[in-house]
């Protein structure tokens, strides 16, 4: 177990909250004409989010970086729920794994009949370090509206070895052209007061 | 002293070996130029001496400042003076240019002990060359190779060579997919950096590469080896006759 916390930042009707990720699952409802933001660092256990959209104009922004490292076994469940009609949804979801760590992904747009015009969006991206690091990614749509735009995205794989090999051919150690890479891709996902806790996770384990 | 010594270098991708008891001398001041057809292993020559990890050394010895090459890793080679300037440079997403090539010149700063460059003498080493090669402002603030033109990303390249300042420049088809203005200033960055500790390998295609560089020699590789060395006038003999008198 890693000494540092789970991470939890989140601002719904320009009242923040901020904390450690509540082991047991959250639901959150987003009221008409609201936005929530919700940004989420994950270093070790689990982590399960439900959203809910329930008025019109309603939307909002899920933020996930999992960090994990050594044996450890997570599991992160997002669920975006759009009950009402007009309503938006965006998950972006980062991923780093490394030693023989195991991160389970678990992610769902749904979209009942009634909830025509809506948008949603959900993407996601893990880089494993080593050959024995896994990540099992289960992105999931479920659209019963017809009137509607929703894409997801997953991709899972090594760091580019080409681009670590042309950092390094200009002088840049192995380590720190790593942490180029691995910093390039997580980039703007998060708010920066994660950002030392982050950066101790890349120095410790990267 | 010879500034880059290659002695019977036999180097392989998996199977396939593609060098094959390749030998070059290259002293300090000199321009090189290394043609060849398709497949004859002047990229992979290129890589080998980079250290790409995807090349296996199978045999011989490679010695740049009467150092042992080959058992260094990428990063200690370009900071002791080795640079390759890529045929098909990686786009690098996330990674602002300017600030990789301060991170690239620290690298190489604090591999010889110094401290790291402060911004306003980095801007005072940056600007000028980016000008000089038509590198704009906005180029420098975007990520690195990402959308650019493959003119651009050669001119990229030729800016980190005249940034970086190394002693020993390969040049791999720099001339591929350049117009001829392009093909004019990135010749002009070669000959700007000419100097008498400064040597250059450059691997082309074409004759019209050398119409504003002179090389000291040409060599003709096929099957991973030198068949000929001539001077600047092979050049013209080759693009007459053709690679068959050589095979």
């Amino acid at each position: 177990m890693t000494s540092i916390d789970n991470l939890f930042l989140m601002t719904l009707s320009g009242q923040s909250e901020s904390g450690t990720v509540p082991p047991e699952g959250r639901r959150i409802i987003v009221p008409a004409g609201q936005h929530v933001d919700i940004s989420l660092l994950l270093l070790h256990g689990n982590a399960d989010i439900h959203v809910v959209l329930t008025g019109k104009q309603a939307s909002c922004r899920i933020q996930t970086l999992y960090l994990s490292c050594q044996n450890n076994r997570n599991n992160l469940n997002l669920e975006v729920i759009h009950e009402s009609p007009e309503t938006t949804s965006e998950q972006i979801i980062k991923g780093i794994v490394t030693d023989t760590a195991h991160t389970a992904f678990h992610g769902i747009i749904r979209m009942p009949h009634q909830a025509q015009q809506c948008v949603g969006s959900q993407n996601h991206r893990a880089v494993l370090l080593t050959p024995q690091a896994v990540v099992m990614a289960t992105p999931e749509l479920e659209i019963y509206a017809d009137d509607v735009q929703c894409a997801h995205g997953s991709a899972i794989g090594a760091l580019d070895t080409a681009a670590l090999f042309y950092l390094m051919s200009r002088g840049i150690a192995e380590k720190t052209a790593r942490h180029i890479l691995l910093q390039a891709m997580i980039n703007d996902s998060l708010p920066p007061s994660f950002e030392p806790v982050v950066q101790e996770w890349m120095a410790q384990h990267a | 002293m010879a500034l880059l010594t290659i002695e019977n270098l036999c180097a392989r991708v998996g199977d396939k070996e593609i060098l094959k008891d390749f030998s070059l001398t290259i002293n300090p001041g000199e321009v090189h130029v290394i043609m060849g057809p398709n497949g004859s292993g002047k990229s992979t020559l290129a890589n080998v001496i980079a250290g790409h990890p995807a090349y296996e050394v199978t045999g011989g010895r490679l010695m740049f400042k009467d150092r042992d090459v080959l058992k260094m890793t990428p990063d200690e080679r370009a900071n002791i003076g080795i640079f390759l300037a890529f045929q098909s440079p990686t786009e690098l997403p996330g990674v602002g240019s300017a600030l990789f090539l301060k991170t690239a010149l620290n690298a190489k700063r604090q591999a010889a002990g110094e401290k790291d460059i402060d911004a306003v003498s980095f801007m005072r080493r940056l600007r000028p060359r980016a000008t000089a090669l038509g590198i704009t402002d906005d180029m420098l603030k975007r990520a690195l190779n990402v959308g650019f033109s493959g003119g651009e990303k050669k001119r990229m390249e030729m800016l980190q060579m005249a940034f970086l300042e190394p002693d020993f420049c390969m040049l791999d088809e720099i001339d591929s997919g350049l117009d001829i203005d392009a093909l004019h200033t990135v010749s002009q960055a070669v000959n700007i950096m000419r100097e008498s500790h400064r040597s250059f390998l450059l691997i082309t295609h074409f004759q019209r590469l050398l119409n504003d560089i002179t090389p000291d020699y040409i060599h003709i590789m096929m099957d991973g080896r030198i068949v000929k060395t001539g001077d600047k006038t092979l050049a013209a003999t080759l693009e007459e006759k053709g690679y068959d008198i050589y095979r």
